[in-house]
C-alpha cells in the first residue's frame, strides 16, 4: 500500500464520518413545512410534528396578554382559511395587519397552533408597497413624559 | 440624468462585449494591438460604471421620486447617509454596485503592474468581462436602476428602518467586497487552465486575491451577524437561515483553498482538487446570490420573489458547465508530476484532513440549505431542518478543525517523529488539560464547553508556543531584545505570522461562539418602579419616555442596573417610531463586557405604562468581535508588501505574444 492510499483511506474515513453525522442529525431535528390550508385541514394528521407555515396576520385578531407574556392571533391564506396560533413570547417587530407570519412550532389537535417562533417578513422588505398610511403619532402619545 | 444614466448602462454593456470579444480575437490573431484595445475598452466600462454609480446616489441624495429605485427606497426626510446606503436596498442597485466591483477588479488585474507583459491578462481580463456582460444583460434588460415612474411622487416610500443603522453601511459593501472578489480567483484558475500552467507566480497571484476576497466576505458575514445582535431583538447573531448559509458556504471552500495551495507550493500535489475549490467557491457564490435573489426558499432575508433568481440559475449553470468542460480537457495535465504523502503524520497530511473537514463541512451546510427542496422533490412536501440540525452537524466539524489548527502548524513537513510531537505538544496539551480542570473545578458541568475550551486552549497555546520558539531561534543568531526579534520574524514571513495572527482571531471567535450558547432569558411584564431579576443581576425600569430624533420618534424605557449589589449604570432600550413607516422598531440595549453581555429589549407597553422587557444574559459575545478585528488584523498583516521576503515569483508558464 503506498502512502497515498493511507492518506485516501484516512481521508474517506473523515468523510464517512461526516456523511454519518448529517444522516443522524436530520431526522431529529427536521420540521415538516405545511401550507397553511393544511395545517387547518388536518390538524390531527401532525401532531407531535415540528411543522412551519406561513400566513398573513390577521390584526383585528391580535390579542395580547401582558402580565402573562402570551400573545394570540390569527393568520390566514388566501383562500379565508384561519389559523389561531398561540405564542408564549413577545410581539415580533413588524407585527402589523397583512405582514406575512412565518411559523414554526406544534398544531394541536384543537387545531390552536402552539409557535415556538414567530417570525415576520414584511411583503415590502425589499421590493414592495407603500404602507397604507402615514405614520399617526397618536399611536404613542399616551406614553408618560416624567422625565 | 435619466438619459446619461441608461446611456451609461448600455454603452457599459455594448463596450464590455466589445472587450470580451475583442480580447478572444487578440488571442487568436495574436495580436497586441487588439489586446489593448480590449484594455482600453475594460477602462471604459469601468469608468461608466463608475458614472452610473455616482449618478443613482446623486439621484437618491437629492430624493429624484419620478426614478422608480428612489421613491423605491428612500424619503425626504432620510438622513442623507442612508439616502445614499439606499444604493444598496434593492436588487437593481445592488446589481450595479456588483458590477461595479467586478469592473473595479478587472481593471486593477488588467492593469496592475506585477501583471504587465504577461500573456495571462487577456484570459483573466475576458473571462472577467464574461461576467461583467451578464450583470449588464440583467441591469439593462431585467431590472434597470434608472427605471422612471410615470408620475413624480411627492414623497417616497422610504427605507425599511431595518436597514437604517450603521451595519447597513458596512455590511453590504464588504460582504460584496468579498463575494465579488472571488471571481478573480477564478479568473486566475479557468485561465491557469486554458494556457496549462499552474507555476508559483499564479499560485501567488490567485491565493492573495483569495485571502483579500477571503477577508472581506469574513467581515462581511461578522458585520451581518453583529448588525442581527443589535438590531433585530433575538439575542442572537447567528441563525443558520439559508441567505446567511449561502455566505458561509464559500467562506469554507476559500478557506480551505487558502491551506491546500500550500501543499502546491512545496510540493506541487492537489492541483486538480485546487483549481476545483477555487470554482466551486465562485460557483457557490453565484449559488449563494441565486438563492438570495430568488425566494426559492423560505428566508427572512429574501430579496422577494423576482425572476432574476432564474436569470442567476442560467449563469450558474453555463459557469459551472464551461469550467468542468475545461477543467476535464486538462486533467491529464494536471495528474502529471504530482507528488506522494512522505508520512501520514505531516503537514501535507495535516493540511489534507483540515480540505476534508472544511468541504465536508460545505456539504453539511449545503445539505441542510438545500434539504427542503429535495424532500418536496422526492417526498412532495418540504422537510426543513432548522438551528438544532445545524448545530449538532457544525459543532463537532468546526471543533474538529480548531484541533487540526492546533495541531497542524506545528507538524514538520514530510515526516514527522515522536519525538518532534512530544517536543510540539506536551506542555500545551497538559497547559489545556489544567484549563479543563479549572472548569469543572469552577463549576461547568457539561461536557461540550469544557472539550471545547480545551481544544480552543490547545490551539491557542501551540500558536504561542510557534512564536516563542521563532523568536528564540532568531535571537540566539541576531542577539536582538525580544521585542525586535518578534518583530522581524514576523515581517520576513508575514504569510505565515499572518496566517497564525488569523488563527488566533478565530480562537477568540470560537471562545465567543460556544459561550453564547449558554445564554439566559426572562421575559417579564412590570410595572414602574419594580425590578426584573436574572443571575447576580438586578434591572428597576425606572420610567418611560420619549423624545424626537430628526422626524423619528424614539420611547425608551429608563432602566437602572446592579449587579451583585454593585451600581453599573443605566441603559435605554429603545422603540424607534419612523414617520414613513407603520410599525416602530426594537433599538436594543447592550450592556458589554469581555465576561457577558447584559441585553435588554423593550418590547412593548401597556396604558397604565407597564411594559415588557425581555432581557437576556449572554456570555462572552464580545469574543466573537474582538476575534473577527483579530482576524482582519492577520489578514491585512499577511497581504501587506512589505519589504522582506516578498518577491513576487516570476512568471514561468507559456509566453504568448500578447499580455
Amino acid at each position: 500500500m503506498t502512502k497515498n492510499t493511507k492518506v485516501i483511506l484516512a481521508g474517506s474515513s473523515i468523510i464517512v464520518a461526516i456523511l454519518i453525522l448529517l444522516i443522524a442529525a436530520t431526522p431529529g431535528a427536521s420540521g415538516t413545512e405545511i401550507p397553511l390550508a393544511q395545517a387547518v385541514a388536518n390538524p390531527g394528521q401532525y401532531e407531535d410534528r415540528y411543522i412551519n407555515t406561513e400566513g398573513f396576520l390577521v390584526e383585528e385578531s391580535i390579542d395580547w396578554r401582558a402580565d402573562e407574556i402570551e400573545l394570540r392571533f390569527d393568520i390566514e391564506d388566501e383562500d379565508g382559511n384561519v389559523l389561531s396560533v398561540l405564542h408564549e413570547r413577545v410581539r415580533p417587530d413588524n407585527f402589523s395587519d397583512g405582514v406575512i407570519v412565518l411559523l414554526g412550532g406544534y398544531i394541536q389537535p384543537d387545531g390552536i397552533f402552539y409557535a415556538e417562533t414567530v417570525q415576520t417578513r414584511c411583503p415590502s422588505v425589499y421590493e414592495g408597497e407603500k404602507p397604507d398610511e402615514d405614520y399617526d403619532p397618536s399611536v404613542h402619545q399616551d406614553v408618560g413624559n416624567d422625565d | 440624468m435619466y438619459i446619461i444614466g441608461n446611456l451609461t448602462i448600455y454603452l457599459a454593456f455594448a463596450l464590455a462585449l466589445y472587450a470580451f470579444i475583442i480580447f478572444i480575437l487578440g488571442i487568436f490573431k495574436q495580436d497586441q494591438r487588439l489586446v489593448d484595445s480590449g484594455k482600453s475598452a475594460t477602462l471604459a466600462v469601468f469608468i461608466l460604471a463608475s458614472i452610473s454609480m455616482l449618478i443613482l446616489l446623486i439621484l437618491l441624495g437629492t430624493s429624484q421620486f419620478q426614478f422608480e429605485y428612489v421613491y423605491s427606497y428612500t424619503s425626504t426626510d432620510l438622513p442623507l447617509v442612508y439616502k445614499l446606503a439606499a444604493l444598496f436596498a434593492g436588487n437593481s442597485g445592488s446589481l450595479l454596485m456588483w458590477t461595479f466591483f467586478l469592473a473595479m477588479y478587472t481593471v486593477m488585474v488588467a492593469y496592475s503592474k506585477k501583471m504587465k507583459n504577461n500573456p495571462m491578462v487577456p484570459y483573466i481580463s475576458a473571462i472577467l468581462l464574461g461576467n461583467i456582460i451578464f450583470f449588464y444583460i440583467i441591469l439593462g434588460f431585467v431590472t434597470n436602476p434608472f427605471g422612471m415612474l410615470d408620475f413624480v411622487p411627492q414623497e417616497g416610500r422610504g427605507l425599511n428602518p431595518m436597514l437604517q443603522d450603521p451595519g447597513m453601511l458596512l455590511h453590504p459593501v464588504t460582504l460584496y467586497l468579498g463575494y465579488v472578489g472571488f471571481a478573480v480567483p477564478f479568473a486566475f484558475a479557468i485561465t491557469a487552465l486554458i494556457l496549462k500552467t499552474t507555476d508559483a507566480f499564479w499560485l501567488r497571484m490567485t491565493r492573495r486575491w483569495t485571502i483579500i476576497a477571503w477577508c472581506f466576505l469574513t467581515l462581511g458575514n461578522v458585520i451581518g451577524g453583529w448588525w442581527a445582535y443589535l438590531e433585530l431583538g433575538w439575542g442572537g447573531y447567528w441563525a443558520w437561515d439559508p441567505v446567511e448559509n449561502a455566505s458561509f458556504m464559500p467562506w469554507l471552500t476559500a478557506t480551505a483553498y487558502l491551506h491546500s495551495v500550500m501543499i502546491q507550493e512545496r510540493k506541487g500535489m492537489l492541483k486538480v482538487w485546487n483549481i476545483s475549490l477555487i470554482i466551486l467557491t465562485y460557483a457557490l457564490t453565484i449559488f449563494g446570490t441565486f438563492l438570495v435573489r430568488s425566494g426559492v426558499l423560505t428566508s427572512v432575508h429574501a430579496f422577494g420573489d423576482t425572476n432574476i433568481g432564474s436569470y442567476f440559475l442560467i449563469f450558474l449553470a453555463l459557469v459551472v458547465i464551461f469550467s468542468l468542460y475545461v477543467l476535464m480537457s486538462r486533467y491529464q495535465l494536471l495528474k502529471q508530476d504530482n507528488g506522494q504523502f512522505d508520512s501520514l503524520l505531516s503537514k501535507e497530511s495535516s493540511f489534507l484532513v483540515n480540505n476534508l473537514i472544511l468541504v465536508g463541512g460545505t456539504f453539511a451546510v449545503f445539505w441542510g440549505t438545500i434539504f427542503p427542496l429535495v424532500s418536496e422533490a422526492v417526498r412532495g412536501y418540504r422537510v426543513t431542518v432548522g438551528i438544532p440540525f445545524f448545530n449538532a452537524v457544525m459543532s463537532p466539524i468546526l471543533l474538529a478543525l480548531i484541533f487540526v489548527m492546533a495541531v497542524c502548524p506545528l507538524i514538520a513537513w514530510q515526516r514527522s517523529t515522536v519525538k518532534n510531537l512530544k517536543d510540539n505538544f506536551l506542555i500545551p496539551a497538559i497547559l489545556s488539560i489544567v484549563v479543563a480542570a479549572v472548569l469543572a473545578g469552577f463549576g461547568m458541568r457539561a461536557a461540550y464547553p469544557i472539550i471545547a475550551y480545551a481544544v480552543i486552549s490547545f490551539m491557542l497555546l501551540t500558536h504561542l508556543l510557534e512564536f516563542y520558539r521563532g523568536v528564540k531561534a532568531r535571537r540566539k543568531v541576531t542577539k536582538e531584545n525580544y521585542l525586535v526579534a518578534l518583530y522581524y520574524l514576523m515581517v520576513k514571513n508575514r504569510r505565515r505570522y499572518g496566517g497564525y495572527i488569523i488563527h488566533f482571531g478565530i480562537g477568540i471567535m470560537a471562545i465567543g461562539i460556544v459561550g453564547s450558547a449558554f445564554d439566559d432569558e426572562t421575559m417579564q411584564t412590570v410595572p414602574k418602579g419594580s425590578t426584573i431579576e436574572i443571575q447576580d443581576y438586578v434591572l428597576t425600569y425606572e420610567y418611560l419616555a420619549q423624545r424626537r430624533e430628526g422626524v423619528n420618534d424614539v420611547v425608551f424605557a429608563n432602566i437602572h442596573i446592579q449587579k451583585g449589589g454593585k451600581d453599573i449604570g443605566y441603559i435605554q432600550p429603545e422603540r424607534l417610531f419612523f414617520s414613513t413607516w407603520d410599525e416602530p422598531h426594537t433599538q436594543v440595549a447592550v450592556h458589554s463586557t469581555l465576561r457577558e453581555d447584559l441585553y435588554v429589549v423593550l418590547s412593548g407597553w401597556e396604558s397604565d405604562e407597564r411594559a415588557t422587557f425581555v432581557v437576556k444574559v449572554n456570555p462572552l459575545v464580545e469574543w466573537v468581535w474582538i476575534g473577527s478585528f483579530v482576524l482582519t488584523i492577520g489578514s491585512i498583516f499577511a497581504v501587506w508588501p512589505g519589504k522582506y521576503g516578498n518577491i513576487t515569483p516570476r512568471y514561468r508558464g507559456p509566453k504568448r505574444k500578447v499580455s
